[in-house]
């Protein structure tokens, strides 16, 4: 159940999302990942690719091109920036995590994303050494370890409704036994009260007073 | 507290034998060369042996792959021993099902959610009778673990073998 990793173009990335979405099973006990089209905003402008968000309950009603007028809504409210997102996947597989990278760096590229660093922390051994024997036999032990390769992709200057886009199509592809932490650095407007310092306040105030 | 491992209590021992070449000493040790777990012993060349039974546990990340994918092992992962018990629970409960139907371990893989059981299956029964087993686990254990369960089977004639032992 890998996504194909041929992304020609923009159409067919929304064409695979399309085929995840239901292929994921929905069930009433469950917990599901949280997509629903209406609350999602996004900014049109900003976005350069058309991603549609097609909702749960028309993903088998025609094709995937016949979809291209869901619901995208723009909003008034400025879309979050973030200075970077860097993405940490871990797993005890150091094929897993290459091919994860080449699919990651893959869809980076074509949704025209800066790709800052790709790189590779250096892997976390943790061994036991426990005794072999049931009982008595304190010399002999026997010593187990397990590995977690790391692999970071950092991406640079991106807008909050295209990470949320990119984060959900990496998620949904997250092969079994990877797991992934995701860190944003956002960057926000300095606010109203801080931007004269005070103390050039306090001395206009002194002259102005004078 | 000094930890001594096996591999260099072996090698004192080695290196004892061969300084009493020249005389003769009983020596009496417990067996600790040996490991024994997850091994099948070499014999007669009669056994026939799957590629994982074949194997043994030190090949696993060489030439073994894992049988159970799941993220509480890495480091800064928690929830290790309830996915172990989780993964027994359903070997035994597959082993019961599909009794003398299985030809190798059951590889279990966790993706968020979804919990993805596959197994190689030999032709021992109608398939109607594979179908509504299949349909059965899915349904208990989806309903015992309140996560969605799939079973992933595919049939073969008869257990492949990689050698004799």
């Amino acid at each position: 159940m890998t996504a194909s990793m041929r992304i020609a173009s923009v159409r067919l990335l929304s064409k695979t999302r399309h085929y995840f979405s239901s292929e994921v099973a929905v069930q009433p006990g469950a917990r599901t990942v949280h997509h629903q089209p209406a609350s999602t905003r996004f900014v049109f402008t900003s976005v350069r690719c058309n991603v549609c968000l097609i909702p749960v309950a028309f993903l088998h009603k025609g094709r995937a091109y016949g979809t291209q007028s869901s619901s995208v809504t723009v909003t008034e409210e400025p879309d979050l920036l973030f200075q970077k997102l860097s993405v940490l996947v871990k797993s005890h597989d150091k094929a897993v995590l290459d091919s994860y990278e080449f699919f990651a760096t893959l869809a980076a590229k074509e949704l025209g994303l800066t790709l800052a660093k790709v790189f590779e922390p250096p892997k976390n051994i943790e061994r036991l050494t426990l005794l072999k024997s049931v009982h008595i036999f304190k010399k002999h032990r026997v010593q187990y370890e397990m590995r977690t390769h790391y692999r970071c992709i950092e991406i640079s200057r991106i807008t909050g409704s295209t990470s949320r886009v990119y984060l959900e199509y990496i998620q949904r592809n997250l092969p079994e036994g990877v797991a992934m932490e995701v860190t944003k650095t956002a960057i926000e407007k300095v606010p109203d009260h801080i931007q004269m310092p005070l103390w050039s306040v306090q001395s206009q105030e002194k002259q102005g007073s004078q | 507290l000094i930890f001594v491992s096996f591999q260099t209590v072996c090698r004192q021992l080695n290196s004892t034998l061969w300084l009493n070449v020249g005389g003769r000493s009983i020596h009496s040790s417990a067996v600790c060369c040996k490991n024994r777990a997850a091994r099948i012993r070499v014999g007669k060349g009669d056994r026939p042996v799957t590629y994982e039974q074949a194997l043994h546990p030190h090949q696993i990340a060489h030439r073994k792959g894992w049988l159970s994918q799941h993220t509480s092992n890495l480091q800064g992962e928690d929830g290790a021993a309830d996915r172990t018990v989780e993964d027994l629970f359903i070997r035994r409960l597959i082993y019961g099902t599909f009794h003398g139907c299985l030809a190798d371990e059951l590889v279990i893989k966790r993706r968020g959610n979804l919990l993805v059981i596959c197994a190689l299956m030999l032709q021992k029964l109608p398939p109607h009778k594979y179908y509504f087993l299949v349909g059965y686990t899915e349904e208990l254990l989806s309903h015992f673990y309140k996560c969605p369960v799939k079973m992933e089977i595919q049939m073969l004639e008869e257990k492949s073998v990689y050698k004799y032992l």
